[in-house]
């Protein structure tokens, strides 16, 4: 009796067939791609920067390079820059009125 | 007879309360509020620059600057722009393929730069003068001309050249157009680019100050005298350039010439000039 629900017990810890027949989780998206979706958000809220699609250009050209480090480098710094002008962005619309010279 | 007589008093007195209950509340008077606007924003100007007439500011940086006033007067004997007017004048006269021309799109044979920009309540969007331009050639089976600059920029001097003198008195008359206008307004005064400025910043508070070697327009007169013929630039460029210009130096990246933004800025922009005349086209450094 014992030894049924010790492998009673086994089964139902161990993964489904299913799980362990499926594809591998996707894997986490690049750090281009991440820059890429928060450049996206910050031009669709009227506030990209200026250098920034530049950044992700030159990111993917050293990647295609093989230049890894390098293109984490510039593909940070997009994401950093976009990241900023969403927040620019969310703070001008909350507090544009006071930036008015009285 | 008398009960019929009753309930129809009774009825008439039900529909008459119902409409007053219902009646909207009184409508906004939205040019009572951009009058009160353009009352601060020129008010802002008579008290940082209490020496400078009214009518000056729309000489733009030369108001606030002798020794460089003196320059451009000179420069102005000789302008810089004549050439692009008379390309504009010719552009503006060539028939297009069907026959027509610019000048069959526009009243006073052109002179109509007074009554740019202004809020179209059928299309809720604002129209500039270049815009206009366009949609001539288009409605006419002609492309449009490319943006900021060159033949855009030429037809449009011509018809500023011809208007002169005509006094900016742009209406906001609906809640589509303030809407547009506070758009205007949200632009004008907040913050963008890498090294967080607006345009606020630089015209208002920083007007009359050094930026390095340049000393900062008022932006009070700004939208007058476009498009400029520009040292920095070589040529004839609109106001759109202009504005593309001043995103790129703070780090931000620019909009599309005649987007919904640059044009409920300039709308924005003109209103606040209120009052003054149009004297465009003009040359700047």
């Amino acid at each position: 009796m014992k030894k049924v629900l010790l492998l009673l017990s086994m089964v139902a810890l161990m993964p489904s067939g299913a799980g362990v027949l499926a594809a591998p989780a996707a894997a986490a998206p690049s750090l281009i791609e991440q820059a890429e979706a928060a450049r996206k958000e910050a031009d669709a809220l009227g506030f990209e920067w200026r250098d920034t699609s530049k950044l992700i250009k030159s990111a993917n050209e050293a990647l295609d390079k093989g230049q890894k480090e390098e293109s984490d480098k510039l593909a940070s710094l997009a994401l950093l820059q976009s990241r900023a002008a969403i927040a620019q962005a969310k703070s001008t619309a909350k507090n544009w009125k006071m930036m008015i010279p009285k | 007879m008398k009960k019929t007589i009753q309930r129809r008093l009774l009825t008439g007195a039900l529909v008459l309360m119902t409409a007053l209950v219902t009646k909207p509340a009184h409508a906004v008077n939205y040019q009572a509020l951009v009058d009160a606007d353009v009352k601060k924003f020129q008010g802002y100007f008579r008290k940082e620059f209490p020496d400078v007439k009214f009518e000056d500011y729309g000489d733009g940086v030369y108001a606030l600057d002798e020794d460089a006033r003196k320059q451009w007067k000179e420069m102005e004997e000789f302008p810089p722009y004549e050439l692009d007017v008379e390309a504009g004048k010719a552009l503006f006269n060539k028939p297009f393929a069907n026959g027509k021309s610019l000048a069959s799109c526009f009243p006073n044979g052109g002179a109509v730069r007074g009554n740019y920009p202004y809020f179209d309540e059928k299309r809720k969007q604002v129209v500039t003068l270049e815009m206009a331009i366009n949609e001539c050639r288009v409605a006419n089976g002609e492309k449009p001309y490319p943006g900021f600059k060159g033949d855009l920029a030429k037809v449009s001097a011509y018809m500023a050249y011809i208007s002169r003198g005509q006094k900016i008195d742009v209406k906001v008359k609906s809640a589509a157009a303030y809407n547009a206008y506070m758009k205007g307004k949200a632009f004008f005064y907040g913050k963008r680019g890498q090294l967080n400025m607006s345009c606020s910043g630089c015209h208002m508070e920083y007007a009359g100050r050094h930026l390095r070697a340049e000393i900062m327009s008022p932006a009070l007169g700004h939208t007058t005298h476009f498009p400029v013929f520009r040292s920095k630039w070589g040529e004839i460029g609109t106001l759109h350039k202009r504005y593309e210009g001043c995103n790129d130096n703070i780090g931000a990246k620019p909009f599309e010439e005649q987007s919904e933004e640059y044009r409920d800025l300039e709308f924005f922009q003109t209103i606040m000039s209120n009052g003054l005349k149009f004297n465009g086209p003009a040359a700047r450094k």
